[in-house]
């Protein structure tokens, strides 16, 4: 009996601990997204839509910040995107039995979780060192490299799922492989391969280190992809680590941009494979 | 091996099997089989599990061949062809020996687009053309009335039965000479079952058919011919009434009174 | 034979007009898409491939300058050309050792609430928050660390560690003021805060393998919840853990944004925990773009290839870990 009741005094603390850890979790979410929307929105208004980001102690907005993450972002995804989608086609179909297919599946795990400025310096060495000057294309390059190993992931995941005797009944008519494919698994996985798309565009919205040394920063408004192009995340961290109190205002706003884009997405991934499961 | 004289109709085999032998890696699970398959009949294959009736099949589209490890040897002559010539342009094999799985697979597509899908691969034809050919392919598989007014609904939204008459459909309506057909109402009840066995009967007007089943009645409604397989052997070979009533082999009587399944 | 052949093709073209025509027309589109694939698969590893050599070649001119002393040394002095890299490595594997003690525990106590004892209609909305919070960029946990934690840690929690500590003898130095707030340790904090989402979702789907029947039995036969968690759920899910905390760990090592914030970026090491560092990542990020000489860029391009190496290692063995674990399951 009494053996009984210190188990059950033991379990009791246990699990209110973990009850407790959660609850402190939980703060902690509410803590750093409260302060997110507190300071982010103080600053939100339309100049932060409209103007260029300024110099120090004047007065702007991130324009030139925002189209250009969402510019090389939309280019690294519609560069990455299809590679990753082939690759994780080949891993689930072509290769599935095959040795480079394993050797593939390890070194992608491996690219999936690399540091992300490593990625950055890499590009730099082929890209920005030999011509001689940092630019977007150098950015999208390594947003591009960041995306490929979600893709290929969710894509080779999401075709293995569908059944073998669906493949067969394809096959069964005759279909050549590539229609069998392109034409009965790609569309009974579409839901789970865009929603791994739109999980990769939410990994990289934030990605801030491979863009210091690739597309690097610019004070301006910039269309030109041989150029170096501003982008929210490198704002941020300039801006945040001034001294400066209206760039550090315009800091917390840029961070709460982004982390609305990336929970954004990431309820719609969640929605889109929810309702695929529904079906 | 073969059947009596007076029994026999005079129907050209439209396939034969001579001495195949199949793999899976090293082990075989096929040890030399032989038969035909008679045109515009019914051939069932019966036999426990494991006997390798439904590997016996799945040779004929050559379907073994989407997994490594796996192989044939022998001939299987199919209009003065071999089918398992490495030559042979597998998927016009395919669309000329057709499959019918266990389980309904219709794809995920309109109840229209799963019968259009495999015509247009094939064939570029208008709209009204091909709209007659959805309507004559899915009243082939009996299945017209009850679709005719949601052609555009998901093949996925039909029940069990109608979903393997939408399969057994699809199959036909790319005019292939042979069906084959692997337990397809394993999955299915009975009234489901009874509809799919008439269909086959009328299917035999105009295809050669070949039916797994493990269902020994259901192999005596449908089928002129029955072989009855145990542990990768032909054991039996011959007219189902003749196989069910007077078995040659005591193979075959034991597995025909339930003394093993 | 040729004629039987000739005579077959004519019987299929009379029954079937056209199907080997247009099957024939699909064969090249479709030899193109297999290499296509086989092609983007082969990319993937080119790139690792370039990623190793391209740091490999950037690190050389350090590697010869210094040899294997630039993985012990402390210095760091752009002017007289000398750097070492001891005291980015060593701030690395003490923020990530900080975080992962924290964040190990909580992570997988909030996965131990959510399948033990989370009433079933708070369960997914919390199973969401987790796995949003672990999809939220790192800089935000930066500038949130830098402007709102550091200054509270350092008006309170430091000096109350402080406090307790200073009069043991040895622990007394490893938690020595002065408070400034930033530093390895709070960088430890908000690598642990940013860790603990991931690890917590990683033990959730883990747990989530128990079969149930192993847990009822284990009620069954009068077992206390945390006796379930401790003797069945944990050592059925071991190896999935341990996989899990490694594949943590490798996200710890390597995060740039969420330390670079509040490390305090300096090359020093001293046996305090409370004063400022550097990562190598924190120590790129800083100081890449501002880099001239040869030495001191390839010198940072070595500290990339260490971190590189250090994490590869971790992944791996994480990789290699999660295999065997499906293999077990007989996958």
């Amino acid at each position: 009996m009494e053996r009984f009741a210190s188990r059950r005094r033991s379990s009791a603390i246990m699990m209110g601990l973990s009850t407790g850890v959660t609850a402190f979790g939980l703060v902690f979410l509410a803590l750093i997204l409260g302060t997110l929307l507190w300071k982010g929105l103080a600053g939100l208004n339309l100049a932060v839509f409209t103007q260029m980001t300024p110099p120090p102690g004047g007065k702007g907005g991130l324009l030139n910040a925002i189209a250009g993450s969402l510019a090389m972002t939309s280019l690294g995804v519609i560069v990455g995107a299809p590679l990753g989608m082939l690759a994780g086609t080949y891993l689930a179909e072509y290769g599935r039995y095959s040795k480079l297919a394993s050797l593939v599946r390890f070194i992608n795990d491996i690219l999936l979780s690399a540091p992300s400025i490593v990625i950055g310096l890499f590009v730099y060495q082929i890209i920005v060192a030999p011509l001689g000057h940092f630019s977007a294309l150098a950015g999208v390059v390594a947003l591009a490299i960041l995306v490929v190993p979600v893709v290929v992931r969710t894509t080779e995941d999401m075709l293995l799922l569908v059944p073998a005797p669906l493949r067969e009944a394809a096959a069964a008519l005759g279909l050549p492989r590539s229609h069998v494919i392109l034409k009965v698994a790609f569309r009974a996985a579409r839901a789970g391969i865009i929603t791994g798309v739109l999980l990769a565009i939410a990994r990289v919205s934030g990605e801030t280190a491979p863009l210091l040394f690739t597309s690097l920063n610019n004070q301006f408004w910039s269309s030109n992809l041989n150029a170096p192009m501003a982008s929210l995340p490198a704002v941020i961290f300039q801006f945040a680590l001034s001294p400066y109190a209206d760039w550090q205002q315009l800091a917390w706003t840029g961070a709460l941009l982004i982390t609305l884009t990336v929970l954004t997405l990431s309820v719609l991934a969640r929605w889109l494979s929810a309702s695929r499961t529904n079906k | 091996m073969n059947p009596t004289p007076e029994t026999v109709q005079n129907s050209a085999p439209k396939i034969t099997v001579r001495d195949l032998k199949f793999f899976y890696g090293d082990s075989l699970a096929l040890k030399g089989v032989s038969l035909p398959l008679h045109a515009n009949k019914a051939t069932a294959f019966i036999g426990p599990s494991g006997c390798g009736k439904s590997t016996l099949l799945r040779v004929f589209n050559r379907m073994y061949e989407l997994y490594p490890h796996q192989r044939a040897e022998g001939e299987v002559m199919f209009d003065g062809l071999n089918i398992l010539d490495p030559g042979q342009d597998v998927n016009l094999l395919r669309s000329r020996i057709g499959m019918v799985f266990q389980k309904p697979t219709p794809f995920p597509m309109s109840i229209y687009e799963n019968i259009a899908f495999g015509i247009r691969l094939y064939e570029k034809l208008p709209k009204s053309e091909m709209d007659g050919r959805v309507e004559k392919a899915l009243r082939g598989a009996a299945l017209w009335d009850e679709v005719s007014g949601k052609l555009n609904a998901s093949g996925l939204s039909l029940s069990g039965g109608q979903q393997q008459r939408l399969c057994i459909a699809r199959t036909v309506a790319i005019r292939p000479e042979v069906i084959l057909l692997d337990e397809p109402c394993s999955a299915l009840d009975p009234i489901s079952t009874a509809k799919i066995e008439e269909l086959i009967d009328e299917l035999t007007d105009e295809y050669t058919i070949a039916i797994v089943t493990h269902s020994m009645q259901q192999a005596a409604r449908v089928s002129q011919y029955t072989a009855f397989m145990y542990l990768g052997d032909l054991v039996e070979f011959g007219e189902t009434n003749h196989v069910f009533t007077a078995p040659r082999d005591k193979r075959t009587q034991d597995y025909i009174t339930g003394r093993f399944g | 034979m040729a004629d039987v052949a000739m005579g077959a093709a004519a019987l299929v073209e009379e029954r079937s007009p056209g199907r080997s025509k247009a099957l024939a027309s699909l064969k090249f589109g479709d030899l193109v898409f297999g290499r296509l694939t086989q092609a983007a698969a082969a990319l993937v590893l080119l790139i690792l491939s370039g990623v190793i050599l391209s740091l490999l070649l950037g690190a050389i001119p350090a590697i010869r300058a210094f040899g294997l002393g630039f993985l012990v040394s402390e210095q760091w002095n752009p002017v007289t050309e000398k750097f070492g890299a001891l005291a980015p490595i060593i701030g690395t594997v003490t923020t990530s050792i900080i975080a992962m003690a924290i964040a190990a525990p909580v992570g997988v106590g909030i996965a131990v609430f959510l399948t033990e004892l989370c009433p079933q209609a708070l369960r997914r909305p919390i199973g969401i928050a987790i796995e949003l919070l672990a999809g939220i960029p790192s800089i935000i946990y930066g500038i949130w660390g830098l402007f709102v934690l550091a200054p509270f840690v350092q008006a309170y929690v430091e000096p109350a560690i402080i406090a307790v500590f200073g009069p043991i003898p040895v622990l007394s130095s490893v938690f020595a003021g002065p408070p400034y707030g930033i530093g390895t340790l709070t960088a430890g904090f908000v690598l642990a805060i940013m860790v603990v989402p991931f690890i917590a979702a990683v033990s959730r789907d883990v747990f989530d393998t128990v079969p149930p029947v192993l847990k009822e039995s284990a009620y069954g036969i009068g077992c206390t919840s945390w006796e379930v968690v401790r003797r069945v759920v944990i050592p059925y899910t071991r190896v999935g853990l341990i996989g899990g905390m490694m594949l943590g760990l490798g996200r710890a090592l390597g995060e740039t944004m969420a330390v670079t914030f509040v490390i305090g970026n300096a090359h020093k090491i001293t046996s305090s925990l409370l004063a400022p560092g550097t990562t190598i990542s924190a120590t790129i990020a800083n100081e890449f773009t501002e880099a001239d000489g040869q030495l001191y860029t390839s010198s940072l391009i070595a500290l990339a290839l260490i971190l590189f190496v250090i994490t590869f290692l971790v992944l791996a063995a994480a990789r290699l870990m999660l295999a065997r674990l499906e293999r077990q399951k007989g996958r």
